[in-house]
């Protein structure tokens, strides 16, 4: 009979855990926290309890969602152990705060200690690339949200990579899941160009994920720009808040994250007839500036032939002025000797023979005094 | 009409010269024959960038690790 077996203290904690482990190698319970305390920065204890009973758990800080204080309500997975000297616990690996209220208070602490460290200041948010070549997608594959996002963003752009990490987003485990991927694009080299987190609505319970210290703080510690999109019209939550940029559903992420091609090729041809018309008003200047020239040197020379036409004019009425032969047709008269004008009296004596040329004829004379 | 020649280089580049010539437009050192030149280029390069547009498709790649 199993009655009848001896243990030492030892061989009964061996036996016992040895046991437990098999019947039970990970159990969950829900119940109110009570006597929560932190020791040394680091070990974690606690119960949960209902109105009969209340189960001791153990574990470390960097399993905690966040904050905590008594009285909220969890849900806890762990695994139950029997300590060789401090006796039964179960070692908590997850714990997530459960019902609206739990789910707010405890969000409600996170979100005063995370904007204490200035988590969510707007100082720190950065601006998405305008054109993404690589998108870090963290999200689970088979959701609505997954496929809406790819097919939206195939829509919008063309060419990019979108490497997808396929986690849990509600539930137990999915902050492990979230801040595993999240880790994951850290490391990778060449980091990429955005990271995308994202699900469909739910209720406060699914969306829990989204308040857990440990994603908060791998989203705002990214050295990747974020962009968090939850589907839900409620309280934004404080993965938003850390992200650098936030949107309403995984359709507006792709509509943020990628800019629309149908715009874009809109904008390229108004582009092109923008510089058509540069180019036709470039010819038409040069155009005009030659017609310009062409006017201004017909004028120049219009006015060049105006003044020599007036100078011809001029000069046509003084050689008329200077015609002898009007002279002569007044009764003026052109006396010659020999070859030679005569302009005064002194030229001739008596008996020279003169030539009187008048306007009609010549006429021979002989000079009788002088 | 202008044809694309220019496959090597990815929207950002084709982008970038594009953005250049119609920078060069807006400036105030624009000569005819270079206006002809810089034209042609743009309308080639606007060619390759909607034929970019029309046919590129996203690749989705699924990461192997697994995240627990």
């Amino acid at each position: 009979m199993v009655g009848d077996i001896i243990f030492t203290p030892t061989d009964f904690v061996a036996v016992f855990n040895q046991t437990i482990e098999y019947a039970y190698p990970s159990v969950i319970i829900e119940g109110e926290l009570a006597n929560f305390k932190v020791n040394r920065g680091r070990w974690v204890y606690f119960d949960i309890k209902d109105e009969v009973a209340s189960v001791a758990f153990f574990g470390s800080v960097f399993q905690l969602p966040g904050p905590l204080e008594d009285g909220l309500k969890l849900r806890v997975l762990g695994h139950p152990r029997l300590h060789p000297r401090f006796g039964f616990s179960v070692n908590f690996d997850s714990i997530a705060p459960i019902g609206e209220g739990s789910i707010k208070k405890a969000a409600d602490l996170l979100r005063v200690k995370l904007e204490g460290e200035g988590l969510f200041a707007p100082e720190r948010k950065r601006l998405l690339p305008s054109l993404p070549a690589r998108i870090g997608l963290i999200t689970a594959e088979k959701s609505a949200a997954c496929a809406d996002f790819i097919k939206i963003l195939n829509g919008q752009w063309g060419g990019i990579e979108i490497l997808l990490a396929d986690v849990l987003v509600q539930g137990q485990g999915a902050p492990e899941q979230l801040v595993a991927a999240l880790n994951y694009f850290e490391q990778l080299s060449p980091l990429p160009d955005v990271l995308v987190i994202t699900r469909g609505g739910g209720s406060a319970d699914d969306l829990a994920a989204f308040n857990d210290e440990r994603v908060v703080r791998a989203i705002a510690g990214s050295r990747t720009p974020t962009l968090v999109a939850i589907g839900h019209e409620v309280d934004i939550s404080l993965a938003e808040l850390a992200a650098d940029v936030r949107a309403s559903t995984p359709t507006n992420a792709a509509q943020i994250v990628a800019p629309d091609r149908v715009h874009i090729i809109t904008q390229l041809k108004n582009e092109g007839r923008a510089l058509e018309n540069s180019v036709i008003g470039l010819f038409e200047n040069e155009l005009s500036h030659k017609r310009d020239i062409k006017k201004s040197l017909r004028g120049a020379i219009e006015s060049l032939l105006a003044t020599e036409r007036e100078a011809l004019k001029s000069n046509r009425r003084l050689s008329i002025l200077f015609d002898p032969r009007a002279a002569l047709r007044r009764g003026y008269a052109l006396v010659s000797k020999g070859q030679k004008y005569i302009k005064s009296v002194k030229q001739v004596s008596g008996g020279d023979k003169l030539k009187i040329q008048l306007s009609d004829g010549t006429i021979g004379a002989i000079v009788r005094d002088k | 009409m202008a044809k694309a020649k220019n496959p090597s280089k990815n929207y950002q580049q084709l982008s970038a010269e594009l953005a250049a010539i119609i920078d060069w437009f807006e400036g105030d050192q624009v000569n005819l024959d270079e206006a002809v030149v810089k034209y042609e280029q743009a309308m080639v390069l606007i060619v390759e960038l909607e034929n970019y547009l029309k046919t590129a498709e996203n690749k989705v790649r699924k990461i192997s690790a697994r995240f627990k």
